[in-house]
């Protein structure tokens, strides 16, 4: 950490920006209690500052403000009990833009509470009166079906005695049943008064409680159910229920309690009833008044409560902001620690460097702004911790930051693989999605995001449509590399255009009868811009299209490879860690390119002569028997010689890799030691102390086996990771194959097909599944598989011969950070 | 055009690049540095993505051979 100036690129050029993370330091304000609040609202603004908990022994409760902390908690359950009440009554808060700071917080706390009294004792007036409204509905309907039943009883009942006294005047024949007239005979004298009661019963439990009835009165009821058509209001839950009138008719007291019970175990409401039409017309006159009555009530009552919460709702944003700001103040405070004399507050935290200056005119500020006698005091701390990673990005970095930051966050101050990867990561996905017809889709898609950004990046989008918006010059950059090698592999929706000229390729004589069989011949200059149009549709297109794109994948394998490896040379370099660069880096470099290195040479020079020479072979003898002669295999002259050379290398360099480092760090260890001791006697001014503390840092014990295993797995993991990696690379053959092949498939087998028939309804038919099929597998999941495997080969294979990514990142505290959390 | 002259071409595609990036947006020296590396990056890619294609179809071990339907 002593060589922080040392940043950059040797001195010949000013640091390369996100390269490194920005430096770092551990500060020191000693804040007077007066001003506290102020100050640490005024940085909350400028969000540079990650604080410390400086009293992580302490409870929640113990702390300085844990009572203020609990007002602001409370305050937003008031508030967040407004918004429910806003949302039920589906009053939406208005966004106007916040004027801050002109609402003092004891102010506001006494207004929401008297603001949630009210609500709170409207919201029981009229769930009250709501209630009684449905009461009185429910009574209405009982009023009407139970009426009707017992003017249809009634009618039946004068009918059949009407008939009955006709049979009796009528005839009075012998065939006539005896009994039958005596059971007539029971009606008028004999008859019992009966009981009722009437009310409704929920319709799903009309069916149990029926049957319970009976059986508790031992069959000695008669009970009457009729459906209401409409479900009504439950007065007691107030939610829609289908019911059911009821109406019980029973004898004897015993009977009643009975039912009653009941009734009240299935939650049916009993409602009086008159037996006498006369009063049946009466009552139900009087509960229709009563109905529009409160109507009129509820209504002027729902009126009030609107306007209340439209009040509110004006206000709301800037309440809640406040509150939420103020809460996160008061959490802040109570990590400070409290001075012996409990007049100031410390505060511990990192900021990047480059905002001492701006934490200083803060600090000012709020001192001057809180009328405060003494000022705050600003220092910086030496420290042996490990500082927070942060970058600054913009816009347009910050989504490939997310992609780095997702395997890891980078150590601090390590290179940061995201300043490449904003160009290769692309690269790699177009590799992969190379079709300029697919990449004007994605560039259309993207455009539109960019272009609607300011409204879209303002309202709330779906989760997947966040992630797209959120990535969108990812998508863009993608987009434009899919163009540029869809360009390169000549294909617009699987279709060859000769944009760059004729073809090379022309048939060996005017009959062309060899065409098909031996094939065309080049006849003029190779196509100058990307992949012959000619090869489109051939038959061996396939055989050619897989060598090519086998061997692109392993140069660009091998060039990114060595790109990750150089950059563990940059990290060796900034850290002045000589070991890791002599013992590390150059057997790296030295055994990759010996091995793989190589094979991309021959591969060149193979297409550079045209030889035949079978590079497996080559590859495989090479380990097997590199003494023996090449023969036909010989690419070049001195390539036996070349072969020895290059494979003696790559066995040296594997105990290059693995033994020096060890001992090297186990002789360091030790010489730090004994530095140490000397550094005691010398004078102690600054500089030496920071020194001593640095190296009692590293005064644990050095387990020599540990770190020789550590650097034996690196080792091993290294050398078979060049190979397994080189394989890896090949995935850009595979699935540039398969997007080729598939949108051919396509376009050959649904569109040309549907062309085929001459009929305008196939036709149309045709293009929709093509349109679907394109968007649907090439478009999205294509696009997602390519993005997955670039994804995959930035993390393992470009990241892993670099990255430690183990650092923290640094999350200061800032307001606007809050609000973003908060959505 | 040969392979070199192409070359050329994207050399200077990319130093046009650079530069019209230094005189559009000069942002500090860190971020021009940055914004120079980009473009530097990206013509590399692109420029070996190009020789890539155009070496494998210098000297052809195959030919295309026409499908007998066409």
């Amino acid at each position: 950490m002593a060589d922080r100036g040392g940043r950059g690129g040797g001195g010949c050029c000013p640091p390369l920006d996100l390269m490194r993370s920005e430096p770092m330091h551990l500060v020191q304000i000693i804040i007077p209690m007066e001003s506290a609040h102020l100050t640490v609202s005024y940085l909350g603004d400028i969000g540079l500052v990650q604080f410390k908990d400086l009293n992580a022994d302490k409870s929640p409760f113990q702390r300085t403000y844990a009572n203020q902390i609990k007002r602001c908690g409370e305050m937003a359950r008031k508030l967040r009990f407004f918004r429910e009440q806003m949302l039920k009554a589906s009053i939406s808060p208005s966004t106007t833009p916040m004027t801050r700071n002109n609402i003092d917080f004891d102010d506001l706390e006494i207004k929401l509470g008297e603001l949630e009294t009210e609500l709170v004792e409207v919201n029981a007036n009229s769930e009250k009166l709501q209630r009684t409204y449905n009461e009185l509905l429910e009574y209405k309907l009982v009023l009407h079906k139970a009426g009707e039943f017992f003017h249809s009883a009634r009618n039946d009942a004068a009918a059949q005695h009407r008939d009955t006294e006709a049979r009796q005047v009528g005839d009075a024949s012998l065939d006539s049943p005896l009994l039958l007239e005596q059971e007539m005979q029971t009606d008028p004298s004999k008859q019992i008064k009966l009981g009722f009661i009437s009310g409704l019963v929920p319709k799903e439990k009309s069916m149990a409680f029926e049957r319970i009835l009976f059986r508790a009165t031992r069959g000695n009821l008669f009970l009457k159910q009729v459906p209401i058509d409409d479900p009504v209001k439950d007065p007691v839950s107030g939610e829609k229920i289908a019911k059911n009138v009821f109406v019980i008719f029973y004898s004897g007291e015993r009977a009643k309690t009975k039912i009653l019970k009941i009734c009240e175990a299935f939650g049916a409401n009993r409602y009086p009833f008159m037996d006498d039409v006369g009063k049946q017309l009466l009552m139900i006159d009087e509960v229709s008044a009563k109905i529009q009555e409160l109507k009129t009530t509820i209504d002027v009552g729902l009126l009030h409560r609107d306007n209340l919460l439209k009040n509110i709702g004006y206000q709301f944003e800037l309440w809640y902001h406040l509150v939420r700001t103020e809460k996160s103040v008061y959490h802040t405070l109570n990590m400070l620690s409290l001075d012996v004399t409990k007049k100031c507050l410390v505060a511990e935290g990192w900021s990047p460097v480059f905002a001492a200056n701006q934490i200083q005119d803060v600090l000012q500020r709020a001192t001057f702004d809180s009328k405060s006698q003494v000022g705050s005091i600003f220092q910086v701390l030496h420290t042996r911790e490990s500082p927070p990673t942060y970058f600054r990005t913009n816009k347009f970095t910050s989504a490939f930051q997310e992609i780095v930051d997702a395997y890891g966050v980078a150590k601090y101050q390590e290179a940061n693989p995201g300043v490449y990867s904003i160009i290769t990561f692309p690269f790699l996905f177009a590799v992969m999605f190379g079709d300029w017809g697919h990449g004007l889709c994605l560039l259309a898609v993207t455009l539109f995001l960019i272009f609607r950004e300011k409204k879209l990046s303002s309202q709330k989008l779906g989760d997947i449509m966040e992630m797209v918006f959120g990535g969108r010059y990812l998508i863009l950059m993608m987009a434009i590399f899919s163009i540029y090698t869809g360009l390169i592999y000549n294909e617009f929706f699987s279709v060859p255009f000769e944009i760059f000229g004729p073809s090379a390729y022309a048939c060996r004589d005017a009959s062309c009868r060899d065409a098909t069989i031996d094939g065309l011949i080049k006849v003029r200059r190779t196509y100058p811009f990307g992949l012959d149009p000619t090869w489109h549709g051939s038959r061996s297109e396939l055989p050619f299209l897989n060598s090519l794109k086998m061997k692109m994948s392993i140069l660009i394998g091998v060039a990114q490879m060595n790109l990750g490896i150089v950059m563990s040379y940059f990290n060796g370099r900034f850290f002045r860690n000589a070991v890791n660069i002599w013992f590390q880096f150059i057997p790296q470099l030295i055994f990759l390119n010996s091995l793989f290195g190589y094979l991309s040479l021959l591969i060149i020079v193979k297409w550079c002569t045209g030889a035949t020479a079978d590079l497996y072979h080559v590859m495989i003898y090479m380990f097997l028997s590199p003494t023996d002669d090449l023969g036909e295999n010989q690419l070049f002259p001195g390539q036996k010689t070349l072969q020895l050379v290059l494979l003696l290398l790559a066995f040296i360099s594997v105990p290059w890799m693995l033994l020096p480092k060890p001992f090297l760090l186990k002789k360091q260890h030790e010489q730090r030691h004994q530095g140490q001791a000397y550094a005691r006697l010398q004078t102690t001014d600054n500089g030496s102390l920071e020194e001593q503390d640095h190296d009692s840092h590293h005064h644990e014990e050095f387990e020599f086996s540990e770190v020789f295993v550590h650097q034996l797995i690196h080792t091993i993991e290294f050398v078979l990771g060049a190979v397994s990696n080189t394989a890896s690379y090949l995935r850009l053959w595979a699935l540039s194959l398969a997007h080729s092949e598939l949108s051919s498939v396509f376009y050959d087998k649904v569109l040309l097909l549907a062309w085929g028939f001459n009929n305008v309804i196939i036709l149309i038919v045709g293009l929709i599944v093509f349109i679907f099929a394109t968007v649907g597998v090439l478009l999205v999941m294509e696009t997602l598989s390519a993005f997955l495997h670039a994804l995959r080969l930035h993390w393992v294979e470009f990241m892993n011969k670099f990255y430690e990514g183990d650092g923290y990142k640094f999350s200061p505290f800032s307001f606007a950070l809050l609000a973003e959390e908060d959505e | 055009m040969g392979f070199w002259v192409t070359s050329l071409i994207f050399l200077l595609a990319g130093v046009i690049g650079a530069l019209s990036l230094r005189l559009c947006c000069n942002r500090g020296p860190s971020t021009n540095l940055l914004h120079f590396t980009l473009v530097i990056t990206a013509t590399v890619c692109c420029w070996m993505m190009w020789a890539i294609v155009y070496l494998a179809q210098m000297y052809p071990l195959i030919v295309p051979i026409l499908n007998e339907g066409e």
